[in-house]
């Protein structure tokens, strides 16, 4: 059932990038040739060339750190963008009140459902803003809206850091004692270089997801291997029903 | 034909419909396809049916901020080729950036510049170079997102420690909070309000048995913590 599934959100995913490509690549071309103002590739490259050296490390980095959280929902989320400020906390939200984790077969599920679910929201409200551009421009663009709107990502990062913070006490088969001390090493090393101001992260916040990735992955066993988190196999057989349902 | 007669033309209107009624499409059936498989996992529909209504209720506040960048956009792109852009990958500050760089890439001071000289000619480059930039996130999870994702899952089932590697990765999110505080009292005083009404939405949810609180908790937090900001910017100044 697992193989069949994933090949198939896999394969939808897939599909669905290679003709949201097409539609990027091919409007501009259907544009270019009947209106006779088609650039050159070398035009392309010469105009585009700095702003894509900037910004292809930035999108692997991003690729890299956002897709073990949103898993097969990747597809929808890179194709769509606004994935820091909506698809990942969509995911991260719904998993949490599905009581799925990231990387299992359940948590991808969830994700792929929720951040679908998301895309199609975005996609009918700015159309919507497009039928109402005139008569919604003076509400938009008020001040206040415009202030409220400045303060959207802390606003939504706080709710979801004490989400976090709060269910972290299972991974995958295993309860887990102590699990929020896996980032302090990362919170520490990324404060210290961003206030020390050798590498100014606000501007490259997926470099400093890819970095505390990173030092999880070096720190975890060391925190285990003290003692400081502790985990235990989870007896799946004398759990109530509901919850093992829910266990991945 | 003129710049903006290029940008706002009926073709680029209808080819960027078709484009957006193929990302709904697709959505669509991604949806249900997991949606499908989720009851299959053992959810029953109406716990599907909750944690939908929370997503799409989520999503309202940050896609208003998209058509406040479409606005943004359109006045130097035209509507059809912001609609598209917003919809698919864009960002509003990315997209001004690679327009504005073709247009200096040209010879004129700015995009704005340009708009207002209604020089055709540019029109096709803009929309090459504004795809073109950004094309590396989507080419790498067409490529190796399923191989990545089925690594990441191997390793969990590794033991312990790759269990704890792989359910932490979520907090590696959380690197945010001194990025957010370095930018001054107004970002940690809203980031402190909206976690305190989570707090109290978990609370309330759990004592009362009001189970909406949990589905909405993120979209209160969001529009609340976003509504607090106005105060504190009085309090503590832009």
């Amino acid at each position: 059932m697992k193989n069949d599934y994933m090949t198939k959100i896999h394969r939808i995913g897939r599909i669905g990038v290679f003709i949201g490509l097409c539609f990027m690549f091919g409007i501009p071309t259907v544009i270019g040739l009947v209106y006779d103002e088609m650039p050159s590739i070398s035009d392309i490259f010469r105009v585009g060339g700095g702003l894509f050296a900037v910004f292809a490390p930035i999108a692997i980095v991003e690729f890299l750190s956002y897709t073990p959280i949103l898993g097969s929902a990747g597809y929808i989320s890179f194709l769509t963008g606004n994935v820091l400020n909506l698809k990942l906390p969509c995911a991260i939200s719904a998993m949490e009140q599905a009581g799925a984790q990231q990387g299992t077969e359940k948590g991808d599920t969830i994700s792929a459902m929720a951040v679908a679910a998301s895309s199609m929201m975005t996609t009918a409200v700015i159309a919507l803003g497009v039928v109402l551009l005139v008569p919604l421009q003076p509400i938009l663009t008020l001040p206040a809206v415009k202030t409220a709107t400045t303060y959207m990502l802390p606003a939504m990062f706080g709710a979801l850091f004490l989400g976090m913070f709060v269910s972290s006490g299972r991974a995958g088969n295993y309860t887990v004692k102590g699990k929020n001390w896996v980032i302090v090493p990362a919170l520490v090393i990324i404060s210290a270089i961003h206030f020390s101001g050798l590498y100014d992260f606000s501007r490259n916040s997926g470099l400093a997801i890819f970095l505390g990735i990173l030092i999880i992955c070096a720190t975890a066993p060391i925190f285990l291997k003290l003692g400081i988190i502790k985990m235990k196999p989870i007896d799946n057989n004398s759990a109530p029903i509901h919850d093992k349902v829910k266990t991945n | 034909m003129t710049y903006f007669g290029i940008f706002n033309s009926p073709l680029l209107y209808g080819l960027v419909i078709v484009a957006i009624a193929f990302i709904f499409i697709y959505s669509l059936i991604t949806f249900v396809t997991a949606y499908k498989h989720a009851q299959e996992l053992g959810y029953k529909k109406e716990e599907l049916k909750e944690i939908t209504r929370g997503a799409l209720v989520f999503t309202i506040v940050p896609s208003i901020s998209i058509v406040i960048g479409l606005i943004t956009l359109s006045a130097v792109i035209g509507v059809p080729w912001s609609w598209f852009r917003l919809s698919v990958v864009g960002a509003v500050t990315y997209e001004l950036m690679a327009a504005d760089m073709t247009a200096t890439g040209a010879g004129y001071d700015s995009i704005g510049a340009l708009a207002q000289t209604g020089d055709p000619s540019l029109v096709a480059t803009i929309m090459f170079v504004m795809s073109f930039c950004i094309v590396c996130g989507i080419l790498c999870t067409l490529f190796f997102n399923k191989g990545f994702n089925g690594a990441i899952s191997k390793m969990s089932k590794t033991g312990p420690v790759g269990a704890l590697i792989v359910s932490s990765l979520l907090l590696a999110l959380t690197v945010n909070i001194p990025l957010q505080v370095s930018k001054g009292p107004v970002y940690i005083a809203t980031m402190i309000t909206s976690a305190v009404i989570s707090l109290i939405c978990r609370v309330l949810a759990k004592k009362t048995g009001q189970k909406w609180l949990s589905n909405f908790e993120m979209a209160l937090c969001l529009i609340l913590g976003m509504a607090s900001s106005l105060v504190w910017v009085k309090v503590f100044g832009a």
